[in-house]
């Protein structure tokens, strides 16, 4: 994001409403934002209604109001000034926006937001099968933001279990090779608001991944959001259950659950 | 939607707290797929939902937002979401969904073990299920529990911690009403996600001077 400084008023609105706290006011009253840490979310921008008033007049009206001693307060939800401009982004920093800002499109997977669809269409696509878990190991959230750096190095400890990373994700994408989980080069140093890991793995094989995870996370500067899921038995039970368990976890009470009305269903074959 | 995966809360905080959602999968069943997610929000807006969006389009609780009009442009592959506070509305919002008979994917995010009973009643067996196993990593990183509770109902994060801070603050000045300040905080979350009833009554807890800005819960 970027602001106008001749159009800003310096009323600090956008400040707070910054998911990564990176909006500050700079000498000369007027805000600033640090570049490196913007992930290109644009609630600023979306949140903040423009009220399209003349910097002229806000600022006179600020200096009348602090002659007799008093503030000026703007609406929590306006930009006085309309002084907030998304920019054009060109890669590598047009990932920040594609995965920190919920109304764009992942390119690879159509998918708005983070741009997985996990067990969410299970029933149609039948990603996760029989004897089978999804991971979702999500960087950066909830409210820290990662570094692909962060990121990649997840990525590289889980591949040296030969997960199957999920081919239909963004994150998946943007590696260079997916036996290593190595990510490339030129967005190690792109941040986002969060991006999703996500893997195949045989049931009994989650404590292992579990191990893994509980490694690496001491050497990340983020939080990780993690997720386990499989297709239900026919009775409903939940499969995954039992091995996170065993793996000494706890799990959530609440969840998603796909409710099987996708058509056409994905039918297994019978082994 | 992992997005309403890792929503946080005591479990009675969570009995009033489920969205229904809907997917479509690419290459399978997005194409031709606008109608049938048109009816599937018509079909939740049936039953007054305390939020109701589009990612692409935004929210119910936004200022320039027409629902009828935001119904008639959901095109194929829209990402379209609905809040309830009670497991009685999504019982009859599920029984009208499996009537509806759309094909495409219906997700509900909520208490597991009611909404497996939800689907029993309705006589359907889950297909597949997902459970949060919390955060990881550097979680000194993060706020206290009440303002995590809040950020939570926006999974894409768009409800940033310092901007709930805020509104605490601005509740306890009584300078916002608890639900205007959780209507503007529903505002920034544009698929329709966040639960603003949930988000005012813990603003309400932080007027009554139950738990501070900072978090510190005061003791009863």
């Amino acid at each position: 994001m970027e602001i106008d400084k001749d159009k800003c008023v310096g009323c600090g609105n956008c400040h707070a409403v910054c998911t990564m706290d990176v909006i500050s006011l700079d000498e000369d009253g007027k805000s600033v934002v640090n570049q490196d840490e913007c992930v290109e979310c644009s609630v600023c921008y979306r949140l903040l209604r423009n009220e399209g008033y003349w910097p002229w007049m806000v600022r006179a009206i600020r200096q009348m109001l602090s002659f007799f001693r008093l503030g000026y307060l703007a609406e929590v939800d306006v930009c006085p000034t309309g002084a907030l401009n998304p920019p054009v982004l060109e890669w590598p920093r047009s990932l920040r926006a594609t995965f920190s800002d919920p109304t764009t499109i992942h390119p690879g997977t159509g998918i708005y937001g983070r741009g997985t669809e996990e067990i969410k269409s299970n029933d149609v696509t039948g990603r996760l099968r029989k004897g089978e878990a999804g991971l979702v190991v999500e960087m950066g959230r909830p409210g820290i933001g990662a570094f692909f750096r962060d990121i990649e190095k997840v990525a590289m400890a889980l591949a040296r279990l030969d997960p199957e990373f999920e081919t239909q994700n963004p994150v998946t994408h943007l590696m260079e090779d997916t036996r290593t989980g190595k990510m490339k080069d030129e967005i190690l140093n792109e941040k986002v608001l969060s991006a999703i890991i996500e893997i195949k793995v045989k049931l009994e094989r989650i404590p292992e991944f579990l191990k893994v995870l509980e490694k690496v996370q001491k050497e990340v500067d983020t939080v990780i959001s993690l997720g386990a899921a499989s297709r239900c038995l026919p009775d409903g039970s939940l499969p995954h259950m039992e091995w996170v368990r065993k793996a000494g976890y706890t799990l959530s009470p609440n969840g998603k659950t796909n409710l099987g009305l996708g058509r056409p269903l994905f039918k297994e074959m019978e082994e | 939607m992992t997005n309403t995966l890792h929503r946080q809360g005591k479990v009675r905080n969570l009995k009033e707290d489920y969205i229904v959602f809907m997917t479509t999968a690419k290459g399978i069943n997005r194409d031709g797929s606008g109608p049938k997610i048109q009816e599937f929000m018509r079909i939740c807006l049936k039953y007054n939902p305390v939020n109701l969006g589009d990612v692409k389009q935004g929210n119910i609780h936004q200022d320039d937002i027409e629902i009828q009009k935001l119904i008639a442009n959901l095109s194929d592959g829209a990402g379209s979401a609905a809040v309830f506070t009670d497991l009685d509305t999504v019982q009859k919002v599920v029984e009208e969904l499996i009537q509806a008979d759309l094909g495409i994917s219906i997700n509900i995010s909520g208490l597991l073990d009611e909404v497996q009973e939800c689907c029993r009643k309705a006589g359907i067996t889950r297909h597949s299920a997902e459970h949060s196993l919390g955060f990881w990593g550097a979680r000194d990183l993060l706020p206290e529990r009440e303002i995590l509770e809040i950020n939570t109902l926006c999974g894409h994060g768009m409800v940033s911690f310092n901007f709930i801070r805020k509104m605490i603050e601005y509740v306890k000045l009584r300078r916002l009403t608890p639900k205007k300040a959780a209507r503007i905080m529903a505002k920034c979350c544009e698929c329709g996600a966040f639960n603003p009833v949930r988000a005012e009554k813990l603003l309400e807890k932080a007027q009554k001077g139950e738990f501070t800005a900072s978090g510190k819960e005061v003791e009863e």
